[in-house]
């Protein structure tokens, strides 16, 4: 594996689980939790004749940024494309109930430095969702998930670190939704239904799935960042996601709690608007709703590179 | 049994009447808020008595449209349907702000729905965050004190099924006699994305609760609390259940509740044993390093 200086200037999207998961948090600081020699593998692939990892697909532990441990969930979607499954389900419902329980211990062992050492939750997804070999145990474990950052809410901070290949969607697309805050690099997608299926479900002539600028724009970090689904859009650079997560760490839960998108009634209203304009428009592409939000030329958009659209580009402007 | 006669897929809005006192239900009411009649109309939202209990009852209407999102029908759960049925959770917390919470009113789910909005439109204005904001509103309910019971009545399928279901404290569902579904794909579509051959799958189908749809190995999995071999036994079984929940969460006990308290089962009924090793492995694993991070 590279150095942590190497992993530093490398890209986030071509980098593996173990090198986003080292490389997010403060140089040599990360320990992983339930690591490949554990051997906690799934108990269900075998009978289906298919391999396992040692790490399940999913690595985990926990590092610093600053003072503050900053516990990692990362996906590896060269691994049955990142699904999650019974034991990497497990490791992430576990890292959210270690750093809610190290919140506690920080509270009572800092009483009055809860802030600069807070924990930090980041979750590097790559993952469609479920996987369908142990399709069952992988549903309810997206369930615990959400319960599991429920309970953390104004506590401490959950990021979704959303830029490798596969990108998040199926459950682990709510999973992304319901953290506090979003980071993407360029490549990102979110989204709940893949862009296969969506093809399936309405033909060629309305969706075509191997349009990659098409799929881009429905689902891409410039989209999300547009409507205010994408907090911080980053260059595809490992250092700039941890400095982004240092960041983070530092600012205070209510106006972390300003940053999330769903959550409560007000926000459930604010997104109602947006549905109400989707509904109205029935946009045929995500670029009429970027046109809608001021941005005169759209399709000059996708070309840019991340610097020169974030100096230009109009986002929907919050309730 | 003739499982096309006795069904109840496509019937929440008979289910409702099968289950809450005569009469009682009360459309698009949630204590002193009213929910726009025309939103999200594949949504069902209201208030009712259960053995004259004032609960909130979600469920799902098959034969719905949605004319601003053709995607809805037959029990989709689209973007208006999701913020619809997060808004109700939202109202019934709020109709119960004042009380102390054993007087926390039930929010019974009805669940019949075979999936989420699949459509361009929803992907552009984020169905994720509409099915994620009902999930969110009723882990919140539920933390709250409010009992949450759902009864699957027909489709429980994939994320349809997370969004409304999985977040409840104890889930029931009629028993396959009825045609009851719990999955997340059928056979022949986990065959054709896998490329497992589907032979293999169907003979393994018969006795592998993981992977396999059904209501007897979602139980087995610990996904179900108790499955209902009568529908008239609907009403009185999702009571007793509200009942039990309620002195659970009385006696501080909320761990037994929930996708947690399902995990537990899971273990418990031999379906989910590796998760709760796992996790115990990395508690003690975290325990040895704790101190360089809480005192860093």
């Amino acid at each position: 594996m590279k150095s942590w200086n190497e992993l530093e200037k490398s890209s986030f999207f071509d980098a593996n689980a173990r090198e986003r998961a080292v490389g997010m948090c403060d140089k040599g600081t990360f320990t992983e939790l339930l690591n490949p020699l554990d051997r906690f593998e799934s108990p269900h692939l075998p009978v289906l004749g298919t391999a396992v990892e040692f790490d399940d697909g999913t690595v985990t532990g926990v590092g610093l940024v600053g003072k503050h441990p900053l516990f990692v969930v990362s996906m590896e979607g060269k691994f049955i494309g990142g699904a999650i499954g019974e034991v990497n389900g497990a490791k992430m419902v576990n890292t959210l109930r270690l750093a809610l329980k190290a919140a506690n211990d920080i509270k009572a062992a800092h009483p009055d430095e809860y802030d600069v050492r807070r924990p930090i939750v980041a979750i590097s997804f790559e993952t469609g969702g479920v996987r369908l070999h142990e399709a069952n145990a992988g549903l309810l474990a997206h369930a615990e998930v959400m319960d599991a950052i429920q309970d953390c809410r104004r506590i401490l901070p959950i990021v979704a670190v959303v830029g490798s290949k596969v990108g998040c969607f199926g459950g682990m697309g709510f999973v992304a939704a319901a953290t506090d805050v979003i980071v993407m690099n360029e490549q990102g997608r979110i989204g709940l239904t893949g862009p296969e299926v969506i093809e399936q479900e309405m033909g060629k002539d309305e969706f075509d799935a191997s349009n990659k600028a098409l799929v881009y724009r429905t689902t891409g970090a410039k989209h999300k960042y547009i409507i205010q689904d994408c907090n911080y859009l980053v260059e595809d650079v490992i250092g700039d996601f941890h400095k982004t997560l240092a960041e983070i760490a530092d600012i205070p839960m209510d106006k972390i709690e300003e940053m999330r998108r769903i959550g409560s009634l007000k926000l459930v209203q604010e997104q109602q608007d947006l549905v109400k304009l989707v509904g109205e428009m029935q946009p045929k592409d995500s670029m009429d709703l970027w046109k809608y939000y001021g941005n005169e030329d759209p399709a000059a958009l996708p070309e840019m590179t991340t610097e020169e659209f974030l100096k230009v580009v109009k986002r929907r402007v919050r309730a | 049994m003739d499982e096309m006669e006795n069904t109840m897929i496509g019937r929440g809005r008979d289910a409702i009447e099968m289950i809450v006192d005569a009469g009682s239900f009360e459309e698009n009411k949630i204590g002193n808020a009213e929910v726009d009649a025309e939103y999200g109309p594949g949504a069902v939202v209201g208030t009712a008595k259960l053995e004259d209990q004032t609960v909130t009852v979600i469920a799902n209407d098959a034969y719905a449209f949605n004319d601003r999102f053709p995607v809805v029908f037959g029990g989709v759960i689209g973007l208006e349907e999701a913020y619809k049925m997060a808004t109700t959770v939202y109202r019934t917390m709020e109709a119960d702000q004042d009380k102390p919470l054993a007087e926390k009113r039930p929010i019974v789910l009805i669940v019949d729905t075979p999936g989420n909005g699949p459509g361009k439109m929803e992907e552009i204005a984020g169905m994720n965050k509409a099915t994620g904001s009902y999930q969110l509103a009723l882990a919140e309910a539920r933390k709250a004190g409010h009992p949450i019971v759902a009864m699957v009545i027909g489709r429980a399928i994939s994320g349809a099924f997370l969004c409304h279901g999985l977040q409840a404290d104890e889930i029931l569902a009629l028993s396959t006699d009825f045609g009851t579904m719990i999955h997340v794909m059928p056979i022949t579509s986990i065959s054709r994305i896998t490329k497992m051959d589907i032979e293999r799958l169907e003979e393994l189908s018969k006795v592998n609760p993981v992977f396999a749809p059904g209501v007897n190995f979602f139980y087995n999995l610990g996904g179900v609390k108790e499955i209902v071999n009568k529908v008239e036994d609907m009403r009185s079984v999702i009571a007793k259940h509200v009942k039990e929940v309620q002195e659970l969460k009385a006696n501080g006990e909320i761990e037994k509740l929930g996708p947690w308290g399902r995990g537990l089962d899971g273990d418990a009924r031999g379906g989910r044993v590796t998760r709760l090793k796992a996790m115990a492995k990395m508690n003690e694993e975290f325990a040895a390093v704790a101190d360089k991070y809480i005192n860093a």
